[in-house]
């Protein structure tokens, strides 16, 4: 991992269309304040299942792979994360240790931001804590789905086949 | 006030005693008058359904007393238990904040107190409460460690075996049991449940029971079961 040039959450052109991002100026200018930019290689290993969260990591661009792993090493992967994605929310919300290992799908350019740092940016700011929640609201969703297609064999989506 | 389920109803959650001990609940005063202005306090019998799978939501349920089963469920019926959600729980949350339909499908278990409130009410509340709009992020984010849980569970687990070992160590962990050497676990689900719990026939869940007990792992007392030997069941929990 190597620290990316700083460039501004407010000169982001993509972030109308990402839950996170999409702040009020003097609100992104402190996430700005906060935030460190990294740039990594695909197959970075962000943060792995059982680790203390140490905070988030907003995935500006590229794809991660969420993944659980057993006791003997199998993987199942939760959800590929898309760019806008905030990884390791929820663990770095409740304290404890990352539910899910997040592996680099692509060379990507991530903001993380501090577990200390995010509850008190939430704390201070009732906007981005309403994100985080829609965030949270998401990936939950996208955590039952999940489990309902491997506990019942299907999704609720109904699949669009051909006739 | 005493319900026909034989609740006693806490009327206001101003005046509740178990606040304090709930992530939800426990919000500054201010908050509180305004959730109580926007609340429906409700008491249901056993076995009512307060939404289900795929329902457009209405609401969030606050759990105040009793049990509720969340459950989601196949076309072609067959039923898997999620969790046994306990009182202090937001039921409907990610659904209502969402405005997608419910995940789940929730029915109770027990005659259960309900704090019904209406999904626009609900957002207007946390728009102007940051403190709620926290404890709201808490318990999405304790639901989601939940449901990674469970992904886990049934997607990693090699055996019925080793899942209905998990679950009795899991269950074994709660109520200051853990640290016992022969931990109880209070059986409040029927076979039937178990299985939809850990994705198996109900006839699975009574062989294995059985078999544990025959090779004394654990002993069943009434609706108590005791854990004799800890070792032996982690051993199947973790398939080795």
């Amino acid at each position: 991992m190597e620290s990316a040039t700083q460039q501004s959450c407010l000169d982001c052109a993509l972030r109308p269309d990402r839950i996170f991002c999409d702040l009020p100026a003097s609100i992104l200018a402190a996430l700005d304040a906060m935030k460190s930019k990294i740039v990594c290689p695909r197959g970075t290993v962000l943060f792995r299942e059982g680790q203390p969260a140490k905070g988030v990591f907003v995935l500006c661009e590229g794809r991660a792979r969420l993944s659980v792993c057993s006791e003997s090493g199998k993987h199942l992967t939760l959800h590929i994360a898309a760019p806008g994605e905030v990884l390791g929310l929820s663990a770095a919300l409740s304290g404890g240790p990352y539910e899910v290992s997040a592996e680099l799908l692509d060379n990507a350019q991530v903001a993380m931001v501090k577990r200390k740092d995010l509850l008190a940016f939430l704390r201070e700011h009732r906007e981005a804590c309403l994100h985080v929640v829609d965030l949270l609201s998401q990936d939950l969703h996208i955590a039952y789905d999940r489990v309902r297609s491997v506990g019942l064999g299907r999704t609720r989506r109904p699949r669009t086949g051909s006739v | 006030m005493l319900s026909p389920y034989g609740l006693d109803i806490i009327e206001s959650c101003l005046t509740c005693k178990m606040r304090s001990d709930r992530i939800f609940c426990d919000l500054p005063t201010a908050a509180l008058q305004s959730f109580e202005a926007i609340k429906y306090a409700t008491a249901y019998p056993k076995g009512a359904v307060l939404f289900v799978e795929g329902q457009a939501p209405r609401g969030i349920f606050v759990l105040c007393k009793g049990r509720v089963k969340l459950s989601i469920c196949s076309t072609d019926g067959k039923t898997l238990i999620l969790k046994i959600a306990e009182p202090g729980e937001v039921l409907g949350l990610s659904a209502t904040v969402s405005g997608k339909p419910y995940e789940l499908t929730a029915e109770t278990i027990d005659p259960c107190q309900v704090n019904f409130v209406k999904r626009e009410d609900f957002l207007r509340f946390l728009k102007d409460n940051s403190e709620a709009c926290f404890k709201v992020a808490e318990q999405l984010s304790e639901k989601y460690n939940n449901a990674c849980h469970e992904v886990r569970s049934l997607g990693l687990s090699h055996s019925a075996s080793e899942k209905l070992a998990k679950l009795l160590l899991e269950w074994s962990s709660k109520n200051g049991e853990a640290s016992k050497q022969e931990p109880r676990v209070k059986l409040a689900l029927t076979h039937e449940e178990i299985a939809q719990m850990i994705g198996t026939s109900r006839e699975t869940v009574t062989r294995l029971f059985a078999d544990l007990k025959k090779r004394q792992i654990v002993q069943a007392k009434g609706s108590t079961l005791v854990i004799r030997n800890k070792i032996a069941l982690k051993a199947l929990a973790t398939n080795s």
